[in-house]
């Protein structure tokens, strides 16, 4: 069920209750099993970012007219003022608890971190203060997510994903340029902990605050990207190419797929499981790289330079108590796809530096061909698998072999039709079996 | 008083306290610090937050090693500066340990990662953009460029104070680039 179903199911059973449709303890597990959001919703988030960033926007565009002919105290008191201002409103709105609505709670927030960023970007401009615009955003997250936590603002969590992510990125990008002299942070230290920094929004002090649809989106996302970077981080050998990437990327993704879930996320469907799906779909990509011979000489070569690193340890262990976990909740379909991350160590022993890529190669074919092979049976057998994915995942393997094969263009062109008329009917047949009830268990 | 109200005056204080003690200290360093004259290249590039600006390039980066410099990037260093016959100043000597003097100015070196066995160390000026108007910024880098291919370099005016710098102008011929490209007075 979508968010307005869920939205509907809340507003009717205070009516159910009282006609006895329901009874009460039925009705508090619908409550629980089909929440509706706590923060008041998406609408609400928007209306408030909007106004927010129309106010912002005008702000900066008055400033910036004629800024050149300020005087220096002028141009700090119109840098700063904006910045009390959008706190005295922002402490007025904290100060009605309760009473004040989700937008007002959203707009104030996002005008005093748009307010806070334009006073630090301003008085950087005015003393022109040398370095990065990263470093700046930097420091923009740090001192803007507090706004998140205490006027449990979506829109400040979102920039501040999206800040800490560009950050970490750049940081990254630092340390592989060869060019730069500069010195970065340590981002194996510093990404967990700024991601940590989201903490007291999601889960909350209570434990029980999740983020909407959108929101999840976006931590997922900058959860993914962010791990990436800091695997670009670790693999940096001094003198040395980048060889420990691929893999540590390949852990880092299984390690964001196998996020620990409780009973209600793991009923959700997938499509409000971001995490799952990115990835997913991240480890198929790369999976599917390394099916050809080159890509997957370097990724089972680079298990020999992870293996030394501190990172790597942390990610093994992440993951194997992740899955531990998921073994336990009986989530067999991420397990089978996470799986897909630890088949370079398991295959690394019985390689050598002067073999060519070729056997790992075909090792990665025939793993993606049975992990497809396992998120359709899933289904079959009756839980929660994704046979839609596993049959886009066979359907996509057999046009790469395809395409590499030696074969005429008549053939080639023959197997693509048989191959999507087959892909078709598997779909069809899966959406008339799935429109039959079917008791289904967790996955 | 409740803890959020307490998370959010920490925070709102927190606001203020870095943008407050950037003004102070360049504040400062601009009202006591002795000027100085350094010849750079200033083409033009965009800051996605602070808008656009004059990319200033002290012409020195590269640097006879220090005694001692450690194989790591990002060693701060001190650099005292000394001023020609022509007005503008030069480093003269780099130290890993701070040294004082009016004209002392720390800067970050770093080796060259492809050449480890280079006798010089690359060094970053704590300055490296002058910020313009936007209107008057393609003014700016066309008037650069012109001069640059005239073989007139602009130079960059800073401000030093215990070995902090400010940049308070880019002057070329001796003029600071806002008088010259300024639209003229109505």
């Amino acid at each position: 069920m979508s968010l307005p179903h869920h939205l509907w199911l809340a507003e009717q059973l205070p009516a159910w209750e009282r006609e006895g449709i329901v009874t009460a303890d039925g009705a508090r597990m619908l409550r629980e099993r089909y929440a509706a959001e706590p923060q008041g919703g998406l609408a609400q988030m928007i209306v408030g970012a909007v106004g927010a960033l129309l106010i912002g926007t005008g702000l900066v565009a008055v400033l910036a007219y004629n800024w050149d002919d300020f005087p220096r105290w002028v141009r700090l008191l119109l840098a700063l003022g904006p910045l009390a201002a959008s706190q005295a409103v922002s402490w007025w709105v904290l100060r009605q608890d309760e009473a004040a609505k989700p937008w007002q709670r959203e707009a104030v927030a996002l005008v005093q971190t748009l307010a806070a960023g334009a006073a630090m970007a301003l008085v950087s401009q005015i003393y022109n203060l040398p370095g990065n615009w990263t470093d700046l955003v930097f420091w923009w997250c740090l001192v803007s997510v507090p706004l998140a936590w205490v006027l449990r603002s979506q829109a400040v969590a979102i920039v501040y994903l999206i800040g800490i992510a560009v950050w970490t990125v750049a940081q990254a990008g630092e340390r592989a340029s060869w060019s730069s002299p500069a010195e970065v942070a340590d981002l194996r230290l510093w990404f967990p902990l700024l991601l940590a920094g989201i903490l007291p929004l999601w889960p909350g002090p209570e434990l029980r605050d999740r983020p909407a649809s959108g929101s999840r989106l976006v931590l997922a996302a900058a959860t993914l990207i962010g791990l990436i970077a800091v695997a670009v981080y670790a693999s940096v050998c001094p003198r040395e190419p980048i060889q420990a990437l691929f893999w540590l990327a390949m852990l880092s993704t299984a390690a964001v797929l196998l996020f620990p879930l409780d009973r209600h996320g793991i009923a959700e469907p997938l499509t409000r499981k971001p995490q799952v799906l990115l990835g997913g779909l991240s480890l198929f990509v790369m999976a599917l790289i390394a099916t050809y011979e080159d890509p997957a000489r370097q990724l089972v070569k680079g298990v020999g330079f992870a293996l030394p690193l501190g990172w790597c340890w942390l990610l093994l262990a992440v993951i194997a108590g992740f899955a531990t976990l998921a073994f336990r909740q009986g989530r067999s379909a991420v397990l089978a796809v996470a799986g897909l991350a630890l088949v370079p160590l398991l295959v690394a022993p019985f390689w050598s530096p002067g073999d060519d890529g070729w056997p790992v190669a075909i090792t990665y074919s025939l793993v993606l061909l049975a992990t497809a092979i396992v998120l359709i049976a899933l289904e079959f057998l009756g839980r929660q698998g994704a046979a839609r994915i596993g049959a886009a995942l066979i359907t996509l393997l057999v046009i790469l072999r395809m395409a590499d094969a030696d074969l005429s263009l008549l053939v080639k062109g023959l197997a693509f039709i048989v191959i999507g008329v087959g892909f078709l009917g598997f779909n069809i047949f899966i959406s008339r079996r799935r429109s039959i009830p079917l008791g289904g268990s967790p996955a | 008083m409740r803890p959020a109200l307490a998370v959010f005056v920490v925070a709102a204080l927190t606001q203020w306290l870095l943008p407050l003690s950037g003004v102070w200290q360049h504040e400062r360093v601009i009202a006591r610090g002795v000027p100085v004259r350094i010849r750079c290249a200033a083409p033009d590039p965009y800051d996605p937050l602070r808008g656009r600006y004059l990319a200033v390039r002290p012409e020195e980066t590269q640097v006879p090693k220090p005694e001692g410099m450690p194989e790591q990037g990002g060693v701060p260093v001190w650099a005292t500066l000394e001023e020609g016959d022509d007005g503008l100043s030069r480093i003269k000597s780099l130290s890993l340990e701070p040294v004082s003097g009016q004209t002392v100015i720390r800067l970050v070196a770093g080796w060259q990662r492809w050449n480890q066995e280079s006798a010089t160390v690359f060094v970053e000026w704590p300055f490296d953009r002058f910020y313009l108007n936007e209107r008057l910024a393609f003014d700016a880098d066309a008037l650069v460029a012109e001069r640059l291919r005239a073989g007139e370099r602009p130079v960059a005016e800073i401000r030093l104070l215990d070995g902090r710098a400010v940049l308070t102008d880019v002057l070329l011929d001796g003029v600071s680039i806002r008088e010259i490209v300024k639209p003229p007075a109505q």
